[in-house]
């Protein structure tokens, strides 16, 4: 197995530093999964993690100005690495002014992913910073549980308020109760909604826009004669929502959210060569 | 002792008065001709701090107002917990105060800070001392082969790839590059965290010697708090070592300041002096009555930190050849108020020390046994 990397454009460091850190805000530990094309964090869903998972995809090409990757083997071209994004960040963190970042696949007294910047300095040669970020290398039996997700029959899919409006409303309602509702339909309009036995809430966006889903092949399944006004809703962990939307580093050009009616909530956030996917499980 | 500080250089003290208590809990006050010393050691004597305030750096500096013939300045330690409050939030104080007056009042035992501030109000601050003998490093510079010195940014930029939480950072030097970089003491350790490393070429240093090559692992923690001192106002750091072992210096100077950091740093299992019980002796530890610093243990890896080496002022410290190997240096409290310790083969030497060849000889503190050394 062996996976070399290197940045060299200032710009990508910084694009792929903000993805970076976008990760590790949500989550302490996920797959990095490497293939020839792509990187990919992911988190799967599992009781530990309250059910949230998470996809995010990156086009390497966008980033790197070399990438070698020998995976597990010629058939499975492809290497599974368990990392904690924190670490990561943190290596990238001060390596931001750097003429040339390189990652690799190492071996020291356990599997690194190993970060070398090459830095200015005041003298001829180049101040270099190597962090050994340690990993665990997943084993192909369970790159089953790591698999893309499928994009789930939603009832409504509407484009996201400004972020940052929508942070502040949550953060205000995260004060009063544990749990959010958030519904929409197909006319541009969504609610957050929080109800507690001394109040109630709402807050109300309109004139969002729907995406128009239908030339992807993950067209809902249900056909557009679904009434406008009908609302469709997920009742979430609101901490979740609030993590989601806190670690935001990327401004997406695009974000919306699918919702399954009472059962998901598929957050998704589209930049030009990213793409970061959320899910959330409602809760009754 | 009585001095006055200005405006700006409250801040100033302010900050050395934040850097120490990185270190140390306890502060004290040396008065000398040469100036204030403001010295801190930490509990396990592995780091010690020392700014010199010269009489320039004061508006009005008197050491002893009653000073006598043959009598000295009174020394005092004082709590960190109290003095570092008084010098907090700098910036705002330095907005609001126009001088500090610091002075000693005997009789009551009583360090007062007084804080004249902007628009008539005065602040004065009584804080309790304990008398004691003022500590002091033993650092022979001049035996050190590997001397470095950088612009106090240049260290800043360095140890910004540490995590903040990084206790231990080896020092490497060798004549083609200086390394740092963390240090983890079982291999098994280092899965859990990251492992940073940054080589930099000699050419990035103001001064660059290298006597010896040499690796010395010290707190990076200790340090940052000199660091944070010197980096606002761009002054320089001088840095020097040894092999492992030997405590690292740092310091940082001015016209009106000296600032000194000493550090331990640990020994290396693999070169230990032949002087000390090699690893794999069936007796573990050479108790003596007095605790040593060096404990060696069967276990060939096991490496130790050596405790600084401090001396009250005063002492002539004996030569080379007589001393024995056994370390000691007994835990400062308040009922000894004097710490002793034996060389491990170096003479301290301190050419601005007129003084103390003519200062009464001190008892020796009655629990320190093995003094293998001759007094005056």
């Amino acid at each position: 197995m062996k996976f070399r990397a290197k940045i060299i454009d200032v710009g990508c460091l910084n694009h792929f530093t903000r993805v970076v850190n976008t990760v590790s805000r949500l989550t302490k530990a996920c797959v990095l999964r490497l293939t020839c094309d792509h990187l990919y964090f992911v988190l799967s869903g599992r009781v530990a993690t309250g059910g949230v998972s998470m996809w995010c995809e990156l086009s390497q090409v966008n980033f790197f100005d070399e990438f070698q990757l020998e995976g597990v083997s010629a058939d499975a071209n492809e290497i599974f690495l368990e990392v904690a994004p924190e670490n990561f960040s943190r290596a990238l963190k001060t390596a931001q002014n750097a003429k040339s970042v390189k990652i690799k696949l190492t071996k020291k007294t356990c599997p690194c992913l190993t970060l070398a910047a090459e830095l200015p300095s005041l003298s001829s040669v180049s101040r270099v910073v190597t962090h050994d970020i340690p990993v665990d290398v997943i084993p192909r039996r369970l790159w089953h549980d790591f698999r893309e997700p499928q994009m789930p029959d939603f009832d409504v899919s509407i484009y996201l308020p400004p972020l940052k409006t929508m942070k502040s409303v949550v953060d205000r309602m995260k004060n009063l109760s544990n749990y959010l509702v958030l519904e929409a339909n197909l006319n541009g309009e969504m609610n957050l909604k929080i109800e507690t036995d001394l109040v109630s809430v709402t807050t109300h966006f309109k004139e969002l826009g729907n995406p128009p889903w239908g030339d992807d092949g993950s067209q809902s399944s249900s056909p557009t004669h679904r009434d406008p006004d009908l609302m469709a809703e997920a009742r979430v962990d609101i901490k979740k929502l609030q993590q989601f939307l806190m670690g935001q580093q990327v401004n997406p050009s695009k974000a919306m959210c699918n919702i399954v009616h009472r059962r998901i909530l598929h957050l998704i956030f589209l930049h030009e060569d990213v793409s970061l996917q959320y899910f959330i499980p409602a809760v009754e | 002792m009585k001095c006055v500080i200005e405006g700006n250089g409250v801040k100033v003290f302010g900050k050395a008065v934040h850097a120490l208590s990185r270190i140390g809990n306890e502060i004290w006050l040396d008065p000398q001709e040469k100036g204030l010393a403001v010295r801190t050691v930490n509990s396990s004597q592995s780091a010690y701090a020392c700014f010199c305030f010269t009489p320039l750096f004061f508006q009005q500096y008197i050491p002893d107002p009653d000073i006598q013939n043959g009598c000295e300045a009174v020394k005092c330690m004082l709590n960190m917990k109290c003095v570092l409050p008084l010098f907090r939030c700098a910036s705002w104080k330095e907005r609001r105060v126009d001088r500090c007056e610091i002075s000693v009042n005997i009789p009551n035992s009583r360090v007062i800070f007084q804080f004249h501030c902007r628009h008539g109000i005065t602040k004065t601050y009584n804080l309790g001392y304990q008398e004691c003998e003022a500590l002091q490093a033993v650092f022979p510079a001049h035996l050190c082969p590997n001397v470095l010195m950088a612009q106090s940014k240049l260290l800043g930029d360095i140890v910004v790839h540490f995590p903040v939480s990084q206790e231990e950072v080896t020092l490497s030097i060798s004549s083609f590059k200086v390394t740092l970089k963390t240090f983890c003491e079982e291999e098994n350790n280092c899965i859990k965290g990251m492992n940073t490393e940054l080589m930099l070429h000699p050419d990035e240093f103001d001064y660059f010697q290298v006597g010896e090559d040499s690796a010395v692992t010290f707190c990076l923690k200790e340090l940052r708090g000199l660091l944070s001192f010197a980096e606002p106002y761009g002054l320089p750091v001088n840095c020097q070592f040894g092999v492992a072992g030997q405590p690292v210096s740092f310091t940082v100077k001015d016209m009106t300041l000296e600032a000194h950091v000493v550090l331990s740093t640990l020994t290396d299992p693999n070169h230990e002096s032949p002087s000390q019980p090699a690893p794999g002796d069936d007796c573990p530890v050479n108790v003596t009555n007095t605790s040593t610093a060096e404990i060696t243990t069967c276990e060939s890896l096991w490496r130790q930190r050596k405790m600084i080496q401090l001396h009250a002022p005063g002492e002539i410290l004996p030569k080379l050849s007589l001393i024995p190997e056994s370390a000691l240096t007994t835990p400062v409290t308040p009922a000894t108020s004097k710490i002793r310790s034996l060389l491990f083969g170096a003479v301290y030497s301190d050419g601005g020390k007129d003084k103390t060849a003519d200062l009464p000889s001190l008892a020796c503190a009655s629990d320190t046994e093995d003094d293998g050394g001759t007094e005056e």
